[in-house]
């Protein structure tokens, strides 16, 4: 529906933000700071090498990289030669194209990092707002082990404890194999899949049990249906085994059950969940999938898996998981904890800043005195590290 | 500090709901109901209940300030949104319908004029049928825009009918089923899946 703006003097356009988009500035934009820092030093920490990403990109790279319909939230426009350009909506699809092509011939496993604006046109829902939002995240390609997904995981965990989150956040875990093979088993066509996995998706368990009826036994259909209704510890797991009899799925139940053995062994436990419900994405990822929540966030603040046929749309096909977190909704939550002096990470920012402050000195109105000196005093100060404002006049 | 905040949607589901909220162990004083405060705790405290008009359900449960909400599935098929739905409850059951004046045929007609309060179902359900069709959205009333030929039919709720009968309206096409719904914010699943599975375990129990 078209809405009509009739009297819009020149003055409002030039005072108005487009939706979505928005400034950051005094203590939130240096806790945003913070927190990029954060991150990027942990990615530092396990090895991870930091790459940059064209901002602008060929249109269908995402559509390779994220699929068709992730791909169509993206700000589109044309290049000089009419191809379809975008505002790159997510980093990981470059990443996944500079290990086939530029990194092609590197010894394995590759470990790259990012902090980047994405851009999306089309936000997901109500909560989701912001049309630029900033991904912090990283790509472990090029191993298939346990290992491998572990080491993300524990990454994401670290990474939110820095953030002084403890204790507030839940990582479900799930893997796309389940569903997959429930779904061969039963034999779905196309819509009929879609069917189940979106009664899945929303959790609602007697429509599902409703559809599984047609395929299977009443009690298995409740059975399976309570199952995906619900996340939990390690007798989810059980639970699983109790009611899918098919391989592919039994192969994704023991490759989760021997990830949460490792969290149980690391007393991660509490923040984990198996989330055998989490069914999005089932065409992009191919092995583990996680979401990542944190309290006082509506909205998942990340999310990540595997996805070991990414790579091969770009000419080389290996295994890669990794995750992304959302920057701006990581600084929100952080800053809301800071207004109510909770975090110590905003009063470390705080005090640095305040700290800077006490010795700042006011210089005096510069017109009787001579300007070099000045100067001089100022880079005196500065290379002793302080923080100077000069006064100035008018 | 309740465990959970409920949304309720204002209006023609609100009486059931709270029926339904009180019998499965959610109930709100009578004195309390008769007040004319948009926030109210539960007799137990577990529960604190927001009263918003029904659009608005979706908006307070995907940003989670209310981590649960009851609300027609007509409005969550109007807005589009990104929630859970544990389970349909049995109340306000309505219709969707397409509904036109009392003997004429739309068929004929090469641009359809629809007005409606739902302009988004209406576009995808003559979208998906090819029509050509001038969408004009009204915030009510709607069953008048026929009789004064400011459309040639409407998309709107109905419970009995009565309404588009005493408007010289009949039922063209049913295009959705509508029933109440329980909402909930995907965080709040994971985060306070405790509180959330009791509250589903309770309401589930009072349907069947």
């Amino acid at each position: 529906m078209p809405v009509l703006h009739r009297n819009m003097d020149h003055t409002e356009s030039l005072s108005k933000i487009p939706a979505g988009m928005r400034y950051y500035f005094g203590l939130e934009a240096r806790l945003r700071r913070t927190v990029e820092e954060t991150g990027m030093s942990i990615f530092d920490g396990w090895s991870y090498e930091e790459i940059t990403t064209p901002t602008v990109d060929y249109y269908s790279l995402f559509e390779h990289g994220m699929g068709k319909s992730e791909a169509h939230r993206a700000f589109r426009f044309t290049d000089t030669d009419g191809r379809l350009l975008a505002l790159r909506p997510d980093v990981t699809s470059a990443t996944a194209r500079a290990a086939a092509t530029l990194f092609a011939e590197r010894e394995r496993p590759l470990r790259l990092c990012y902090a980047a604006p994405v851009f999306r046109q089309q936000p997901e829902s109500h909560a989701e707002w912001r049309r630029e939002s900033t991904q912090i995240g990283c790509e472990l390609i090029g191993a298939n082990t346990r290992v491998a997904d572990l080491e993300v995981l524990v990454i994401a965990s670290e990474f939110l404890r820095r953030l002084d989150l403890d204790g507030t956040y839940a990582i479900t875990l799930n893997d796309v194999g389940i569903f997959k093979g429930v779904a061969e088993s039963l034999r779905l066509e196309a819509t009929s899949r879609e069917e189940m996995r979106q009664l899945i998706d929303v959790r609602n368990a007697a429509d599902l049990e409703r559809f599984l009826t047609r395929y299977t036994s009443t009690g298995k259909a409740q059975a399976f249906a309570q199952l995906m209704q619900l996340s939990g510890k390690r007798e989810s797991l059980d639970l699983a085994r109790a009611v899918i009899s098919n391989e592919q799925s039994l192969a994704a139940l023991d490759r989760l059950e021997s990830l949460w053995s490792v969290i149980e062994s690391l007393d991660l436990t509490s923040c984990f969940e198996i989330d055998l419900g989490d069914v999005a994405r089932l065409d992009y990822y191919t092995g583990l999938t996680f979401k990542i929540y944190v309290k006082g966030a509506g909205y998942r603040v990340g999310s990540g898996g595997r996805y070991d046929g990414l790579t091969a749309s770009f000419g080389k096909a290996e295994p890669a998981v990794g995750f992304v977190l959302d920057l701006d909704a990581l600084t929100e939550l952080v800053h809301r904890r800071a207004a109510l002096e909770s975090s110590t990470l905003a009063s470390q920012t705080r005090l640095q800043e305040s700290t800077a402050r006490d010795r700042e000195e006011q210089q005096p109105e510069n017109s009787s005195r001579d300007r070099s000196e000045l100067f001089i005093e100022a880079l005196k100060r500065r290379a002793k590290g302080d923080r100077v404002s000069l006064k100035l006049g008018r | 500090m309740p465990d959970l905040t409920i949304a309720v949607a204002k209006g023609r589901l609100q009486d059931e709901a709270l029926a339904l909220l009180a019998a499965a162990g959610a109930g709100v004083s009578s004195q309390d109901l008769s007040s004319r405060r948009l926030a109210l705790e539960d007799e137990s405290g577990r529960y604190r209940f927001i009263f918003v008009k029904p659009a608005d359900v979706p908006v307070y449960v995907e940003h989670g300030i209310a981590d649960c909400g009851v609300v027609g599935r007509d409005v969550l098929l109007e807005s589009g949104t990104d929630l859970l739905q544990p389970l349909t409850l049995e109340i306000g059951r309505c219709r969707i319908v397409v509904a036109g004046r009392t003997g004429t045929s739309l068929s004929e007609l090469g641009m359809l004029r629809v007005a409606t309060k739902y302009p988004q179902i209406a576009a995808a359900h003559f979208g998906a049928r090819g029509r050509p069709v001038e969408i004009i959205e009204l915030s009510g009333s709607v069953e008048l825009a026929p009789g004064l030929d400011l459309a040639d039919c409407i998309v709107d709720l109905v419970q009995s009918g009565r309404t588009l009968r005493e408007n010289g309206l009949e039922e063209v096409e049913v295009i959705s089923e509508s029933t109440g719904r329980l909402v909930v914010n995907r965080a709040s699943y994971q985060l306070k899946a405790k509180a959330i599975a009791d509250l589903i375990d309770a309401l589930s129990h009072e349907i069947s």
